[in-house]
């Protein structure tokens, strides 16, 4: 009987078949264009592929040849979301070869710049993860906490996406802070603080939404090391890195380096809530040491430069940007975007659990494919 | 009215499709529908990701090369009647990423959406402005509305 049973076990278990389930390049599920292959064996993830590509635009070599303002103005199109932080590290690359020297006032105006960028790019990522998850009403609450962000960056940067806040030598006139602005964003931080308290509060003590988040999409930290992931993601896994520690302009703000231990859905939804608090703790910071003084130091000339390499910590981990000045222009640009140090990640996510938390797991990574889609050389180590 | 239109006002479905733009758009188009201070679903306008269940595309980026197929694909699974809206730079004219270096026509696009897909409605900006986006979509209606 016993023998019997464990016949039909077997025999049952040889019918399973590896599965295919590919998704895109355009999917319902998956909002941006890019392409998943999921191999699932009764209904569990084996193994994950994912493909881009269908977003290159090539803007490498768009900018090759261009004068070095206007390819850094044109870094601003890699991405829509994070656009501050590529024109920042792309003006860095020039300040650096150059040897500009960046007036204090300036250089505090594009920090605030940037932990705003951080606010409003958090704050998408935990509203796009909890639409994933089914939970439209915090999607929304979030989204709603998201407008006062990007009204402040529409206030100091004149447009709501593409902003252009940082030049060669300092920042836009027009974003200069006066008292009024001063304090729209001391206002503004009070209330994101506020909402994002309340949000986190019902977010933690939802007994449904925390179910369904622990323990899935798991990355150990030796697998998050060994991929080479990058920014909140590799956080959440417990490594305590974050390139604001090494970088000049964040030397006068106090922040705490977040990090959660567990490496799952709720880990790095988790550690964007506190990072969004650490950022309106730099930004009140900023605007009560505003020094005084210009915003744009003019007195610098162009010279050619050999090649020289940039990196920044952005919202989703590192970016990092090269470029050399050749004749007062932009030559052999190289743009390397963190989403594509966490695509590994993403596939290594997927697998293991079940075919519904797929996208779930995906998302966790802050995928960003639009500025993933870079000409790359994969070497076989 | 017929029942059809009559019903059909009531619950205005819309598809946002990627083309490879910036993200700067798409991202401006779904919170001007999900944030609470647009807020299109109080005019009876919902997002959806199907394309057999919409009435109206609306479309950002410069159509890659990779995306075209996927994107005539979209436009013919969606019933009749229906209205295209092009948001965004990139979608009217290819913006940045349509010629490299004056007039030399860039090898990854496709060409701005009209070039692949009839359009109804144009909205300008870069980014575009989630108050441009409503207006658009709204100037669109009348072709799903009075269709018999």
């Amino acid at each position: 009987m016993n023998e019997d049973n464990r016949i039909t076990n077997k025999s049952t278990k040889e019918t399973i078949i590896e599965t295919e389930v590919a998704m895109g390049t355009v999917h319902s599920a998956a909002i941006e264009p890019y392409r998943v292959r999921l191999f699932v064996e009764d209904e569990i993830v084996k193994d994950a592929e994912i493909t881009i590509g269908v977003n290159h635009r090539g803007i490498e070599r768009i900018m090759e040849g261009l004068p070095v303002e206007k390819a850094n103005a044109l870094t601003e199109k890699v991405c829509g979301i994070c656009s501050n932080s590529h024109i920042w590290n792309s003006v860095m690359v020039a300040e650096k070869g150059l040897g500009i020297e960046v007036p204090d006032r300036a250089q505090y105006i594009r920090v605030i710049m940037e932990e705003l960028e951080r606010l409003h790019s958090h704050l998408l990522y935990l509203a796009h993860g909890n639409e994933v998850l089914g939970h439209e009403t915090f999607s929304m609450r979030l989204f709603y906490i998201r407008e006062t962000v990007m009204e402040l960056l529409r206030m100091i940067g004149g447009n709501r996406v593409q902003y252009g806040a940082p030049i060669i030598g300092g920042v836009r006139p027009r974003c200069e802070l006066n008292a009024m602005r001063i304090q729209k964003l001391k206002e503004g931080m009070d209330f994101v603080e506020e909402k994002v308290l309340n949000f986190a509060d019902r977010f933690v003590s939802d007994p449904m939404v925390m179910s369904r988040i622990t323990g899935v999409g798991v990355i150990s930290q030796e697998d998050a090391i060994r991929l080479d992931t990058s920014g909140p993601t590799l956080r959440a896994t417990g490594v305590a890195r974050d390139l604001r520690t090494d970088m000049e302009c964040y030397d006068p703000f106090e922040f705490d380096i977040i990090t959660q231990d567990d490496g799952d859905v709720k880990s790095n939804l988790l550690v964007r809530v506190f990072e969004v608090l650490e950022s309106v703790k730099i930004i009140r910071q900023a605007i009560k040491d505003l020094p005084p003084g210009k915003i744009t130091n003019r007195s610098w000339d162009m010279q050619d430069t050999p090649i020289i390499k940039n990196r920044i910590e952005v919202p989703r981990g590192t970016l990092y940007h090269s470029y050399k000045i050749d004749d007062g222009r932009a030559r052999n640009v190289i743009i390397r975007t963190p989403s594509i140090a966490n695509i590994g990640a993403m596939q290594h996510a997927c697998i293991g659990y079940h075919i519904t938390d797929a996208q779930l797991a995906i998302v966790q990574c802050d995928p960003c494919f639009t500025c993933t889609d870079r000409a790359i050389k994969i070497i076989e180590l | 009215m017929s029942l059809k239109s009559y019903s059909r006002a009531r619950a205005v479905h819309v598809m946002l499709v990627y083309t490879g733009g910036c993200n700067g758009c798409d991202i401006e188009i779904v919170n001007c529908i999900f944030s609470p201070k647009f807020d299109a679903e109080q005019y009876k306008v919902f997002l959806t990701w199907n394309p057999r269940e919409a009435d109206v595309l609306v479309v950002t980026g410069p159509v890659t090369k990779h995306t075209e197929k996927p994107l005539k694909e979209i436009y013919n699974a969606i019933p009749e009647p229906k209205a295209v809206v092009a948001a965004g730079a990139c979608a009217l004219m290819g913006g940045v990423y349509k010629n490299i270096h004056g007039d030399i026509p860039s090898e990854e696009i496709a060409g701005p959406v009209e070039e692949v897909i009839p359009v109804d409605a144009k909205v300008p900006g870069c980014a575009v402005r989630p108050e441009d986006v409503l207006s658009g979509v709204v100037a669109a209606l009348p072709l799903l509305l009075n269709a018999k």
